[in-house]
């Protein structure tokens, strides 16, 4: 029996209003994605990878259609219920990091656990699991200024983790990253599809990125060809 | 961390910064308060115990116009009056002065004594003043001032009255509300004035405050259609009235203290937005991580509230220790005697700084909470 899908997108549309012109992101695309699969999104530019992205992660909304995450419809909750759902349901992993400057490692992962009610020696115990995982537990107390481009990354990757998120997204993840770097980042997200249940979902123009996902989804002119 | 562990480190990230906005709110006070407690200096006069018990009859034409001395047999029959005596401001300058910071008044001294009850003389005697018809009783900020004592004399060159008078100190008084003053005998004044027959003013003490009203009903009514009707009020209107003659200040002040403030309000709104634009992408991710509107509306209100709160306790503290500090009444040669920063004084600065804070980050704080987090990732950093 096939796995019930984490992710469910239906008849999805999204159209941009520039000026007179009606631009058309995405054109009705359709997938289902399972638990612990790690989806890889690729295409060109202004193919509408990313905003299916945005859409699926709850941080854009559709024109029309339906997205559905671990049965949830997305579209349905309000500006506040989506604060939370992402909160406790997706991690976010970005191409430019987006640490906080002022703050170090560790509290840069503690964040997204500022708007939870756990206790503060809880909270810290979650963060260094999620360094440790990360490889970074002996950085906690650096700035991300004190740290490398990769390093940075792995704390963006502990920091999407910590709220132990069914689902993380990650917009061109290796991007401002060196080979090696990258190669450590896409381990990481393969591991933690593979080994920690999670559901991954890239973004990347990379083909040898690509190459990490279990599955590819080729987009062009906001349709799925591939 | 906590949140506002995370308020404060983003508040202060741009060091530089801080400090200029913090001085410039610091400075920006310190001006408003020293602007509302000179106001309050030139336009709300002192008030002592006696006050409330003593009444002045005026010209009702004009200040200027002198009152008939015979008004006296008429005034000291109304009930309710304990004392009276003529008060006219002689107007002289002290010495070689091109003006003097203190005023000179001729008065009866027999009945005078009735009249200023919270004064003490702390050096020569009143009965020696009485006695001595060139005498004169000084402040004893005065006879600080100009380092005089009991038996030296004091020459003033009259403005308004063509007569120079020579007196000499027999007594000092101090404890009034402005020990400045210096009395001498009206009959000085009358000598010089070709026999005299008039005052400026007449000074009354009253039974008490209740019968205040009543007093001054009476006096106005008993030389209503003669040829010098009065005008009667009590002391503090009197100074008031007074004190209006130096122009409008308080139009004055509160223009200077609108320019400040709204100058104010322009640092604080430049600062904040600054900040905030530099800051949009760090506060979409927020928005992606969980953070609602309502949490970063509330950082960016918390964030504007403190750096206007840390500039206005340093300029309101340091505002009150500067004009405690320093000697104003000598620096301005008795012009200013008090120029206290009351505690409402520095809680309006306090109030006007912290809201001008909070109405700072309205425009930012709502600007981060309608920006939708794609569009808040697309801001080049």
């Amino acid at each position: 029996m096939a796995a019930v899908p984490i992710v469910r997108v239906r008849d999805l549309f999204k159209i941009y209003r520039q000026g007179d012109l009606d631009v058309v992101a995405l054109n009705g695309v359709s997938i289902d994605i399972e638990p612990r699969e790690f989806v890889v999104l690729m295409g060109p530019s202004g193919s509408g990878k990313s905003t299916l992205l945005h859409i699926v992660a709850g941080i854009d909304r559709a024109t029309r259609g339906a997205v559905s995450v671990q049965g949830i419809d997305v579209a349905a909750l309000n500006e506040s219920q989506l604060a939370d759902w992402r909160n406790q349901n997706v991690g976010f992993v970005f191409q430019t990091f987006n640490l906080i400057p002022v703050l170090t490692a560790r509290e840069n992962v503690e964040l997204p656990l500022l708007l939870t009610r756990m206790r503060g020696d809880e909270r810290r115990r979650q963060v260094e699991t999620a360094l440790r995982l990360v490889g970074l537990d002996d950085r906690m107390h650096h700035r991300p200024d004190q740290l490398s481009g990769g390093q940075q990354q792995r704390v963006a990757i502990a920091r999407a983790l910590v709220t132990d998120p069914a689902l993380i997204v990650a917009d061109e993840p290796t991007g401002n990253l060196d080979a090696k770097s990258a190669a450590d980042v896409l381990s990481i997200l393969r591991i933690l599809a593979r080994d920690s249940g999670k559901t991954v979902i890239m973004v990347t123009h990379d083909p040898k990125a690509a190459a990490y996902g279990t599955r590819s989804l080729h987009l062009e002119k906001g349709e799925i060809v591939a | 961390m906590n949140l506002l562990g995370f308020i404060a480190r983003n508040a202060l990230r741009n060091r530089r910064r801080v400090l200029l906005t913090v001085s410039s709110v610091a400075v920006s006070c310190g001006v408003l308060v020293t602007l509302q407690t000179l106001q309050r200096e030139l336009t709300v006069p002192p008030e002592s115990e006696g006050a409330s018990l003593r009444v002045i009859a005026r010209n009702k034409v004009s200040i200027a116009q002198p009152l008939p001395a015979r008004q006296l047999a008429v005034i000291e029959r109304i009930p309710g009056i304990v004392a009276v005596s003529p008060f006219t401001f002689f107007g002289g300058l002290y010495a070689d002065e091109k003006a003097t910071g203190f005023a000179q008044f001729g008065i009866d001294p027999e009945r005078f004594r009735g009249i200023m009850v919270e004064g003490r003389i702390v050096a020569g005697d009143y009965e020696g003043f009485v006695a001595d018809r060139n005498g004169c009783m000084v402040g004893s900020d005065t006879v600080e001032r100009y380092k005089l004592k009991v038996g030296d004399h004091m020459r003033f060159t009259g403005t308004f009255y063509p007569v120079d008078l020579d007196l000499r100190i027999s007594a000092v008084f101090k404890g009034t509300v402005d020990d400045r003053g210096v009395f001498f005998h009206h009959k000085l004044l009358d000598a010089a004035t070709d026999g005299g027959g008039t005052v400026g003013t007449w000074y009354m003490r009253v039974e008490s405050a209740g019968v205040a009203p009543r007093v001054i009903a009476a006096v106005d009514k008993a030389f209503e259609n003669s040829s010098a009707e009065v005008r009667t009020e009590t002391e503090r209107a009197f100074q008031m009235g007074f004190m209006s003659m130096l122009g409008d200040v308080k139009a004055l002040t509160l223009s200077v203290s609108s320019v400040v403030v709204f100058t104010l309000m322009l640092v604080t709104m430049s600062t904040m937005s600054m900040a905030i634009r530099e800051r949009f992408r760090e506060l979409a991710v927020l928005k992606a991580l969980g953070f609602r509107r309502r949490e970063l509306f509330s950082f960016i209100l918390a964030e504007s509230f403190g750096l206007s709160f840390a500039g206005a306790v340093l300029g309101i503290a340091g505002t009150w220790l500067f004009w405690s500090s320093i000697n104003l009444q000598k620096l301005t040669a008795g012009f200013l005697i008090y120029f206290e920063v009351t505690p409402r004084i520095m809680a309006m600065a306090g109030v006007v700084a912290a809201l001008l804070g909070i109405v700072s980050a309205i425009a930012p704080a709502v600007a981060v909470a309608r920006m939708s987090v794609v569009d808040g990732l697309k801001t080049i950093d």
